[in-house]
């Protein structure tokens, strides 16, 4: 196998390409939660405009924030990071742009077929059958290109970032094909509860083989980079990459504890949510560990600002995410806003900080500029991070409302109002997020294109 | 520990692992279900089944779950979903929000008329709701879905539905026989004993306040801000909501209100709110319409009994 000419710089054309999908889909992504907030405030401002319609709107809101801005985000450091720790470059760079095109043509078909109420109507596997085909064409082409540009590398030893990330690629690429049904094209759904049962496999594994791996493999790269350090420990890697792949995977059940699913296939997974505790701890002490006493580093490069921050997210997830299996918690906490504050602690406080960051950190090292703005850097930091810590208490607060007035015998309609203050709150906070979104585009796209010289 | 990761032993350990895990936590509970249908279920029809596809196409799964729990017997819950209710459902609705109501026991709970007005804007009939409006998708498609809701419940739905079915044309007829016969019709339904009891309350400002915001948030809809029965649901409703302004000197009692929002009117669009309020707001409720709009009001009257110690 040839080696690449280590004299000639790659384009990176795959990592700014997904870079760039990723800032724009994250704006388009929290613009429609950003509605749907709004919707839920003053249902008939927008009422009557078929595409714009809660029940449409908000599958689009979750499949953009997961497949148009965290996956990619992240995609696009991993497809640096990659080729970078391997001392290679990424196989087939036209493969990539390739992929690149493919990704946003479904994302953006994925937005037509939404608002048009073309949908399997299952959370989170929603898209029609055509696009489940292009998603797993293009998981299934990306990952040649990563398989490949390991098979070409030039340093012998695989870094716990690529096994993450490569792992990560494959695995998607068959739960996405299993949870879909995809053998089925009609309705992309088997019947009755064994339904539920593969349907939350999938959006459970969307979580934990996709987004987490991807993330933790990033935060694996930008930690002992940032901080000049070596990692804590290799045996930590270990058993925090195998836990992971065991424990995360097999646990989806427990978003049916409350249905008629089987006995014990809910004790299996309430069993191992527990165990979750053990990767997730694993992987943070070992970042920790090796950025103790150097926390000034991560401070001064925003990259690894949002990754760092994004790690501290992981954990309130993540010991969050176990107690929640426990069938006394989920009577107060299941059906309601708690499971939507976790579900955006998980997708943009852990992964899409981490996906930001790594964006951040590798756009210096891919264009040979600094950041067009560390400034408004900063201030989408803090937005994000404040609109979503602020989420985090709201949606919180307001799921534990919704779960006491139910316990104690008040009807969905009587809890209502009651939320009525804590939904303005949302809407107020999401602007926030979407602000961010908007200044990450901007600030993203003029570091890619501006030229050397320019200043803000 | 040194476990050697090459290429092979991350990407085939991942798939391995990955596939043990799918055989026992995705295909084993498949292939050993022994599904029977419960004894409520029947299979859809032609036009329950279109209807479901609108219900799937416009996301209502996303606010409203079709299963309830064991933990559900505080909001009124009659029957526990079981496995065998969903052995024709593909895909499964089971949802993962409430924001609006569980529907799984949807099915004449309510009659079809109500189910228009509330799609055609949810807050005609219930005015706190935040469902968005769906008259966009036009009547054919409103009727349709309104067959699917009617249907959740299967057997207790169709049972539900009869009796539904019997009481609209009882009720249109008594409506059509003119507003002497429908209030007598209607008071002939209150057993004998609550149709005799005034209401135990004294008329407080305080208690007119309260009765006032019950009244904003569920009854204004069909009855309207001035009670006559011209809230923004009248049009889709038949027979219409009740003018209470003609109640005046026709016999009516604190009791006989008081069992009407307790049970409902089956048939008429009057729904029960035994569920949504408990006994004081219900007086209250009946007492604001008692001073306000009927223009009488026996609250306090005897029999009363002795007066409770709040009793000012």
């Amino acid at each position: 196998m040839s080696t690449p000419d280590q004299n000639v710089k790659p384009s990176y054309a795959t990592a700014k390409g997904f870079c760039l999908t990723a800032a724009f889909w994250m704006v388009v992504a929290t613009l429609y939660g950003f509605i749907g907030a709004i919707e839920f405030v003053a249902p008939d401002l927008l009422g009557n405009i078929a595409w714009l319609v809660f029940g449409r709107i908000r599958a689009v809101h979750t499949n953009l924030a997961i497949f148009g801005f965290v996956t990619p985000a992240l995609l696009s450091t991993g497809h640096f990071i990659v080729p970078h720790l391997l001392r290679t470059h990424l196989f087939s760079e036209r493969l990539g742009v390739l992929t690149v095109i493919l990704w946003n043509i479904f994302t953006a078909a994925i937005v037509i077929t939404l608002s048009m109420g073309m949908t399997q109507g299952r959370e989170y596997a929603e898209a029609i059958w055509p696009i489940d085909i292009m998603v797993a064409i293009v998981f299934a082409l990306m990952f040649v290109n990563m398989i490949m540009t390991i098979r070409r590398r030039q340093e012998p030893i695989l870094y716990v970032s690529v096994w993450y990330i490569t792992a990560a690629v494959i695995l998607s690429l068959i739960v996405y094909a299993i949870g879909n049904v995809i053998w089925v094209p009609g309705t992309g759904a088997l019947t009755g509860m064994p339904d539920a049962v593969i349907l939350w496999f999938y959006g459970h594994n969307v979580l934990g083989l996709l987004l987490t791996p991807l993330a933790v493999g990033i935060a694996y790269y930008v930690i002992p980079s940032a901080t000049r350090s070596p990692l804590y420990s290799h045996t930590l890697s270990l058993v925090g990459f195998w836990s992971l792949l065991v424990l995360y995977s097999h646990i989806g059940t427990h978003h049916l504890i409350q249905v008629p699913a089987p006995t014990w296939l809910k004790v299996v997974a309430i069993t191992g949510s527990i165990g979750m505790i053990i990767p997730v701890m694993v992987v943070l002490i070992n970042l920790w560990f090796t950025a103790k006493g150097k926390l000034g580093l991560i401070h001064e490069n925003i990259g690894a600002k949002f990754v760092f921050a994004g790690s501290v997210i992981y954990l309130f997830v993540c010991i969050q995410g176990p107690l929640q299996s426990l069938p006394q918690v989920q009577r107060l906490t299941h059906f309601n806003n708690w499971v939507v504050a976790h579900a955006h602690m998980g997708v943009l406080g852990f992964s899409g900080m981490i996906g930001l960051g790594g964006i951040y950190f590798m756009l210096p090292k891919i264009t040979g500029k600094p950041i067009f703005s560390r400034t408004l850097a900063d201030f989408q930091y803090w937005l994000v991070l404040l609109g979503m810590a602020g989420f985090m208490v709201v949606l919180t607060m307001a799921g534990l409302v919704q779960g006491h007035g139910w316990a104690n015998g008040e009807t969905v309609y009587r809890m209502l109002p009651q939320l009525h203050h804590y939904n303005i709150v949302r809407a107020g906070l999401g602007m926030l997020i979407v602000t961010g979104a908007i200044i990450g585009l901007y600030n993203i796209t003029r570091t890619i294109f501006y030229k050397p010289g320019e200043t803000a | 520990m040194n476990l050697k990761m090459t290429p092979a032993v991350i990407v085939l350990g991942g798939i391995f692992i990955l596939a043990v895990i799918v055989f026992t936590v995705v295909y084993w509970p498949w292939a050993t279900k022994v599904e029977q249908p419960s004894a409520i279920f029947r299979v859809r029809t032609a036009e329950e089944a279109e209807g479901r596809k609108i219900y799937i196409a416009n996301g209502c799964t996303y606010c409203h779950t079709q299963s309830v729990r064991l933990v559900d017997w505080g909001l009124g819950a009659e029957r526990i979903a079981q496995a065998g209710d969903y052995v024709a459902d593909r895909p499964i609705l089971l949802g993962s929000e409430r924001t609006g109501p569980d529907l799984s026991q949807a099915g004449g709970e309510r009659p079809d008329d109500w189910h228009i007005a509330h799609f055609i804007n949810p807050r005609y009939t219930r005015p706190n709701s935040i469902m968005p409006p769906w008259k966009f998708l036009g009547m054919d498609k409103i009727n349709t879905l309104t067959r699917y809701i009617q249907g959740l419940g299967f057997k207790m739905a169709d049972q539900r539905m009869e009796r539904q079915t019997f009481w609209k044309a009882e009720s249109i007829k008594a409506y059509e026989a003119g507003p002497n016969e429908n209030v007598e019709w209607l008071h002939s339904h209150i057993p004998e004993g609550w149709r005799n009891v005034p209401n135990p309350y004294p008329t407080t400002e305080a208690g007119l306040a309260r009765g006032h915001k019950i009244y904003q948030d569920f009854c204004l809809g069909c009855h309207g801000p001035v009670g006559d029965g011209m809230g923004p649901a009248q049009p889709w409703i038949y027979p219409p909501p009740l003018n209470f302004t003609i109640l005046k000197d026709r016999g009516v009692t604190g009791g006989i209100l008081y069992y009407q929002i307790m049970n409902g009117i089956t048939g008429t669009a009057m729904p029960y709110f035994k569920r949504d309020l408990e006994s004081q707001k219900i007086w209250e409720v009946g007492d604001y319409v008692a001073v306000y709009f009927i223009g009488e009001s026996d609250a306090n009257k005897e029999p009363k009994g002795i007066d409770a110690s709040w009793e000012p």
